[in-house]
């Protein structure tokens, strides 16, 4: 009898992955003009995906500024914070073109979130519009951009079903 | 839950070496896939096994969703005349599982297993409706993985960027 399989897992996920990890240390030369040295294939980029980059980019800052409304409320909630922070600097990362915000963007939750039920509820709406936003724009990409917007896409389901 | 790189499909082989983006790369991730929802439906098993009667309907639940996705990447794959990887006769468990803390942690980690082939499946895509199924199925299995975790009292119960490294 031969021995139980281990339960499996990607077998060349993670030597790609973490080699794709810094993905947006050079990945947009090609779509300003630059050929040396920009990404190939999968992980190429369009001007107009560039756009799009940046635009999730600023769906992630008013996420950000949704959860600072709501840490006045709830200060529980820092840790979901701190992860959607996380998130932004991946994003960022992966579309250096985008502009870092900064000064307060303009969210569009109220400045004052009242009690921490409510400062749930209204956080929880934005969360769940960003994750839509970033699953979206998922199939749009290829390789690792899309392997991230689709993994913070599940990981704000996740905070969605935490909140809730 | 297992040794890096150890797989029971030999599709893994294949996604190491061919391009990203390719339609024999989105084969093979879309193998990774089928072999972790053959794993998750048959570890759920063992959940299910573990929870009390009463507590069982969310294990019954995320089985069924696995079953119907191991289905419809089977008949995909089929399709496009490849050979789906089968089911293996039995699993190694990465842990015991003796009560339903155990049960619950099992599951997240069954969950966080197909995330991450998900998250690999959209890495290596080539069809955008593959690549739409992919994020779909994430999200779903995260979400699931996060009632998991809380469940088993683990913290952080979320993550910034499931089934990617940190």
């Amino acid at each position: 009898m031969s021995a139980p399989a281990p339960l499996p897992r990607p077998a060349g996920a993670l030597s790609r992955r973490t080699l794709l990890a810094a993905v947006g240390v050079t990945p947009l030369l090609l779509a300003v003009g630059c050929s040396r040295e920009a990404p190939a294939g999968a992980d190429a980029v369009t001007p107009a995906q560039v756009d799009q980059l940046a635009g999730q980019v600023a769906v992630q800052e008013e996420l950000l500024a949704a959860y600072d409304v709501a840490l006045l409320s709830a200060p529980e909630l820092a840790g979901l914070a701190d992860q959607a922070r996380a998130q932004l600097t991946r994003l960022r990362a992966a579309a250096p073109s985008a502009t870092p915000t900064t000064g307060a963007v303009s969210p569009t939750v109220p400045a004052v979130a009242g009690d921490a039920g409510t400062a749930r509820a209204t956080l929880r709406t934005q969360v769940a519009a960003a994750a839509t936003s970033h699953a979206t724009a998922c199939p749009d990409f290829t390789g690792a951009r899309a392997a991230l917007l689709g993994s913070i896409a599940a990981g704000l389901r996740g905070q969605d079903g935490q909140l809730a | 839950m297992t040794t890096p790189g150890a797989t029971s499909s030999s599709s893994a082989a294949a996604s190491t070496s061919a391009e990203a983006g390719s339609a024999q790369a989105e084969d093979a991730a879309l193998q990774d896939a089928l072999a972790a929802e053959h794993a998750a439906v048959w570890g759920y098993g063992t959940v299910g096994a573990a929870l009390a009667a009463g507590s069982r309907a969310d294990a019954v639940t995320a089985q069924e969703a696995h079953r119907d996705v191991r289905d419809r990447v089977s008949a995909l794959l089929l399709s496009r005349g490849v050979e789906p990887v089968g089911v293996q006769a039995a699993y190694a468990l990465p842990f015991p599982v003796l009560s339903e803390v155990d049960a619950a942690r099992l599951a997240a980690e069954l969950e966080a297993g197909t995330t991450a082939a998900w998250v690999w499946v959209l890495d290596q895509a080539a069809e955008r409706s593959t690549r739409e199924l992919a994020v779909a199925e994430a999200s779903a299995a995260e979400v699931r993985a996060v009632a998991w975790r809380t469940r088993a009292g683990d913290t952080p119960v979320t993550s910034a960027t499931p089934g990617l490294p940190d």
